[in-house]
């Protein structure tokens, strides 16, 4: 009896602090979203790597094959791709090389980069992970986690280059979901396609009051997407005379562009549009949204294009599915033509919803 | 006396409750106490104005006047010249208003009617204090009744129905297309070479301008169509 006194007394309150932090646990596990839906902290020891092969990736020469992988089940894609410091990046799917596209190198795009890798950083826990044997070359790797713990990206850099030669997206699920190998890779200047057609980004880079003045005057122009897609950088041209907007949204793994421009699409649109989208579906698989489809084109690249309040929206997308699903659904709904559908766009512009 | 006001007793007074020697005291110091005659003459218009106060009620008369001017004829005709059925047409009846004031006329209701049947239709005076049965009224003057549901409410859901049908044409004229949106036809030719220069990818095939392209080399399958809404 002397031995279960003691014991009885402390039990109780013991019970009571479990059952409360129990409780607690429970509460706050139903309140916050999924583990992985946060931005990761931790060390980014990784990030100094990174950083050294965008310099390298910058500063180098070099010729090699980009073979790019979408989802089990989709036939990788080929591009012979040569680099040549301060003139770009010369893209030809192979055997096709006289059909090249030179990315210039600019300001711009070196200005992208490093937001880029900011991105990344802020998102997932970036960490160097040791090397390994890529393909016969031996390659530093380094990890993009999510909060969970589960990999979210990995990178290959080659450790004689300092080349960036591979890269992978996972979906949450742990799955691949695009990957990209440079094989082949041969330093120095390679057959560069001269007269081939290039571009840089468009010019106009809309600072933040320019962003914030077109939010004003009704345009969409989210800071985020997603929990991990963020405005990198907001752009604009004129086609017609009228303003086109070229948003960039990326995690630093992945990058979607979403162009909005005011107006509605011509009637003639009326027979490719599919349940208020128009995309392209040559040579992909069509990939289901929460609340529609978005058409893939060439492996992990997908398009789709739709009308809302007033505005026109197409998204380009070099991303898993799941990232251009969540791209797509963060923008406003296509527009549907029926009764209804009318009358609830009235009741909503009224206030009434 | 005099110096005594009436008080509780001028209540009495005026409601004929006093006895008669004391109603002829109260009636003597009435005529040397100005303050009680001034208070007791009050309570009398007061009396009088509480007497012919009733329930107020519409002035349904008019009401059968107006809707007895549409009147459809009835199967043994009537010219235009006739006067509508009931004796007397618009113009023939006493000017609107002087029927009945608001409220019925002092010692009307039950001896009204009374009167009223004894008169007939023959009712040509100002006084007309009847006013018809229900059933009556509605056959006689209500053209459009027929039209509304026969249970109880229907003029309330007709009037919902209405309403909400004004709500509905009224958000889908708001719903509709400004008429100052333009048509665009988006250029997906220059936005795909735009997100693969910043995504270091290739353009999707046929969304490449065939105008940027270099002299001499042949147009690929699929090049050249600036819309790939497929």
């Amino acid at each position: 009896m002397s031995a279960g006194g003691p014991s009885s007394a402390t039990s109780g309150p013991a019970t009571l602090v479990a059952v409360l932090a129990l409780c607690v646990v429970l509460l706050t596990g139903a309140a916050c979203p999924d583990a992985h839906q946060v931005p990761a902290e931790g060390a980014d020891d990784g990030m100094s790597v990174l950083r050294r092969a965008a310099v390298a990736g910058k500063e180098t020469a070099y010729s090699a094959v980009r073979e790019v992988t979408g989802a089990e089940g989709e036939a990788p894609s080929h591009v012979h791709v040569v680099h040549r410091p301060g003139a770009g990046l010369a893209l030809a799917p192979v055997g096709e090389e006289e059909a090249a596209f030179v990315v210039r190198a600019s300001s711009a795009l070196e200005s992208l980069d490093e937001r880029l890798l900011h991105m990344l950083e802020d998102t997932y826990e970036v960490t160097d992970a040791g090397t390994a044997d890529l393909e016969g070359r031996e390659a530093r790797v380094v990890e993009a986690g999510r909060a969970d713990g589960t990999v979210a990206g990995r990178f290959w850099v080659d450790t004689g280059t300092g080349l960036l030669v591979g890269s992978t997206v996972y979906e949450v699920s742990g799955e691949p979901a695009l990957s990209v190998r440079l094989t082949g890779l041969a330093p120095g200047e390679g057959d560069w396609p001269e007269g081939a057609v290039g571009g840089t980004p468009w010019g106009d880079a809309l600072t933040g009051e320019e962003r914030d003045g077109l939010r004003e005057d009704g345009w969409t122009l989210p800071e985020h997407l997603h929990w991990n897609l963020r405005l990198v950088d907001a752009r604009s041209t004129e086609h017609a005379g009228r303003r086109v907007v070229h948003a960039i949204y990326s995690d630093g793994l992945s990058q979607v562009s979403v162009f909005i421009q005011r107006g509605k699409l011509d009637t003639k649109h009326a027979a490719s549009l599919r349940d208020g989208y128009a995309g392209t579906d040559m040579g992909g698989s069509g990939v289901t949204t929460q609340h529609d489809t978005v058409f893939g084109g060439d492996v992990g690249q997908y398009q789709s294009m739709w009308q809302a309040g007033g505005f026109v929206y197409t998204v380009l997308a070099d991303a898993p599915a799941g990232i251009a699903s969540s791209a797509v659904t963060a923008l406003p709904g296509p527009e549907s033509s029926g009764f209804w559908a009318r009358v609830h766009r009235g009741m909503s512009r009224l206030g009434f919803l | 006396m005099s110096k005594d006001h009436l008080g509780e007793r001028l209540s009495a007074l005026v409601d004929g409750e006093l006895g008669p020697v004391e109603h002829e005291s109260a009636l003597i110091h009435l005529a040397k106490c100005e303050s009680c005659r001034f208070e007791a003459d009050m309570m009398r218009r007061l009396k009088r104005r509480l007497t012919g106060l009733r329930e107020p009620e519409p002035d349904l008369d008019f009401m059968g006047r107006l809707t007895s001017l549409s009147r459809d004829p009835g199967p043994g005709g009537r010219g235009p010249s006739e006067p509508p059925p009931g004796g007397a047409g618009f113009g023939f009846r006493p000017p609107l208003g002087s029927s009945r004031p608001l409220g019925g006329f002092p010692g009307g209701g039950a001896a009204a009617v009374e009167t009223a049947a004894e008169t007939g239709s023959a009712r040509t005076g100002p006084a007309r204090p009847e006013r018809p049965a229900r059933p009556v009224r509605r056959r006689g003057g209500d053209r459009f009744s027929h039209l509304l549901p026969d249970f109880p409410g229907g003029r309330y859901a007709v009037a919902g129905f209405a309403v909400a049908t004004a709500l509905l044409g009224t958000a889908f004229v708001a719903g509709g297309d400004a008429q100052d949106t333009p048509v665009v036809e988006p250029r997906l030719s220059d936005y795909a070479v735009e997100h693969a220069v910043t995504s270091r990818q290739i353009p999707v095939m046929d969304s490449r301008p065939t105008e940027v392209r270099p002299v001499g080399t042949e147009t690929p399958p699929g090049y050249g169509s600036t819309e790939t809404t497929r």
